[in-house]
């Protein structure tokens, strides 16, 4: 009850100073998604959200936390049906479920590796499959490409490419999710024109972001 | 929620009411086709339950292992056989768990820790006497738990409360431990074997600050079950089937699968309690050690970069075709500035790992950085 009033009280502060994301359609004239970290040119067709989600929330060990992080989200169909997710993580909370931070000198495997097992610890990825994991660039940056294939409760295959990164500023992921039947080819080339599009800004050297106030009503 | 309480409370009392009088248990398969209509409903949403794992890819794919599961089934309940049907499930918690349907879901976690066909088969006996003695009917007769997890918003809660998933009231986990170790002496297993898989599955939970998983869950509490165990096998003087080669050699590759599962899960401690006991290790395959070095390395706490190394190098001396042990160590000496035992180490690798091994990419880019 504590928490609902919290979050009404919140939801009528903020509304009327935060700026609201929104889902927008991408055209010729709006194809750059930018967030304060890094930027990606988005396929025409496809909807983005205006901002990115600077915040989630997940279970760690028994206790719910807030994560901060930078992750903006497109779409073809609804995320519910594919997406692709560009997120950049801080260094302290790269792998937050597994208590464990990024480091510059991290190997891509290591990264990789990691990465592959956070994912496991996320309610219905625990029989995540990797199918095949090498070496790739994002930006010029030494970094990993994974695809994976896990089933949800329907019976549906579906797929996963990430391609990934670490570097003094964080762990970078650029996720491509689709179900394996259709959708995951159809948009296959899109997905791969958005990470060579991927490029890191200055904002990423700027200072990580405090955890706000609010957040403790919360968690 | 407070309404939501009450009802809890309310179908509680109730249920402490109800009686199980009038169910009668099967006595072979003829008796499955003939079911009182609410028990129909319960086998048709244990069909649900099956078909939902089956096809979300929750079974373990191994046919020689459930080929094995099943002939032992076969040989504890033949008058069963082709109605009780034992399935591998792919999860590493140390559970097991009937349906009223028949279905017995065997996890891969309790595989890898029990020791021989022996133990095996005093876990299905126990499992199967939920089957034929229809425990779910009876608990969801008395109603205990229904109440309670239909609130819960689980998916197949119903079925839960009423399967040997979440445990049965203490009487009927009583009588499926008597009535199967009964089995279990009639199909001339070694009967001395039922307490132990208890017992070391006790130690291990300990050990591990665990809590009793279901299958062991505190009806009866887990002591007073392994010294009824104890007691009727003093009973019997005489030795019976262990089974321990013919276990082993289908279950060698699981329990490095289950290694590898616990490591992708980030269950270090799993991997180093069963590595560092002899006494547990000895069931393990030579490459278990790649595992345990695993578990150090990413755990990561003080002086585990030392142990990692040493778990490695025990891997390669061991288990001399086992790639992975390769390019950890290889991966360890870059790393370290050795370059030229990284290199040897890189180059084994891509002699020893088969063509299509994930990491052959990233090796090749770290020989030619050297």
């Amino acid at each position: 009850m504590k928490n609902i009033l919290a979050l009404i009280v919140m939801a009528v502060l903020t509304s009327g100073c935060a700026t609201t994301a929104y889902w927008t359609m991408t055209d010729d004239l709006n194809r750059v998604a930018q967030s304060k970290s890094f930027q990606m040119s988005v396929p025409e067709g496809w909807v983005r959200t205006t901002e990115p989600d600077t915040w989630e929330q997940l279970e760690v060990g028994d206790k719910l936390r807030t994560i901060l992080l930078e992750s903006m989200t497109v779409t073809r169909d609804g995320t519910s049906l594919h997406a692709i997710t560009v997120t950049r993580r801080y260094s302290d909370n790269a792998f937050p479920t597994l208590k464990k931070k990024s480091l510059a000198g991290m190997l891509p495997i290591e990264a990789a590796d990691l990465y592959v097992a956070e994912l496991r610890k996320r309610n219905g990825l625990e029989r995540l499959k990797v199918l095949s994991n090498k070496p790739a660039q994002v930006d010029e940056k030494q970094g990993f490409q994974l695809v994976m294939q896990y089933k949800n409760d329907d019976g549906l295959r579906v797929r996963v490419m990430s391609y990934g990164f670490v570097d003094e500023t964080g762990f970078y992921t650029i996720n491509y999710r689709a179900p394996y039947l259709y959708y995951y080819d159809r948009d296959h080339q899109d997905f791969t024109e958005l990470v060579h599009s991927f490029k890191q800004l200055q904002g990423a050297h700027e200072p990580p972001p405090k955890l706000p106030k609010w957040v403790e009503l919360f968690t | 929620m407070k309404n939501a309480l009450y009802l809890t409370c309310l179908f509680l009392l109730l249920g402490g009411c109800a009686s199980t009088g009038g169910v009668t248990s099967f006595s072979n398969t003829g008796d499955t086709g003939n079911l009182h209509e609410k028990e129909t409903r319960l086998w048709h949403e244990a069909d649900g339950f099956d078909a939902t794992i089956d096809r979300s890819g929750q079974l373990y794919e191994n046919e020689q292992a459930t080929a094995y599961l099943q002939s032992v089934m076969d040989r504890l309940y033949p008058e069963f056989k082709g109605k009780v049907h034992v399935k591998i499930y792919d999860s590493t918690q140390l559970n097991a768990f009937a349906l009223p349907n028949g279905s017995i879901y065997f996890n891969i976690g309790l595989l890898a820790r029990i020791e021989n066909e022996a133990q095996l088969a005093a876990v299905l006996a126990h499992e199967a006497a939920h089957f034929i003695e229809k425990h779910s009917f009876k608990q969801r007769v008395r109603s205990k738990n229904a109440a309670s997890f239909a609130l819960s918003g689980i998916p197949f809660a119903n079925l839960a409360a009423v399967s040997s998933i979440s445990g049965f009231s203490r009487d009927l986990e009583r009588e499926a431990d008597a009535k199967g170790y009964v089995r279990l002496v009639k199909s001339g297993y070694n009967p001395h074997e039922a307490h132990k898989v208890f017992q070391h599955l006790a130690d291990e939970s300990r050990a591990l600050g665990l809590e009793e998983p279901y299958f062991f869950s505190s009806h009866p509490r887990m002591v007073e079950r392994i010294d009824e165990f104890k007691r009727l096998s003093a009973r019997h003087e005489g030795e019976g089937r262990v089974g321990s080669k013919s276990y082993n050699s289908v279950v060698s590759p699981i329990r490095l699968d289950v290694l590898d599962k616990d490591i992708g899960q980030d269950r270090f401690s799993s991997v180093i309690l069963v590595m560092e006991d002899s006494n547990l290790r000895r069931h393990y395959p030579p490459a278990g050690y790649f595992y345990l070095g695993e578990a150090y390395s990413r755990r990561d706490e003080k002086g585990d970069s030392e142990k990692a190394l040493k778990a490695y190098k025990q891997a390669e001396k061991l288990s001399p075709n086992f790639s992975p042990t390769y390019l950890r160590l290889g991966m360890h000496y870059m790393k370290t500035g050795y370059k030229d035992k990284a290199r040897s180490y890189f180059k084994r690798y891509l002699s020893v790992a088969p063509n299509d091994a994930n990491d052959r990419a990233y090796v090749r880019q770290y020989l030619s950085s050297l």
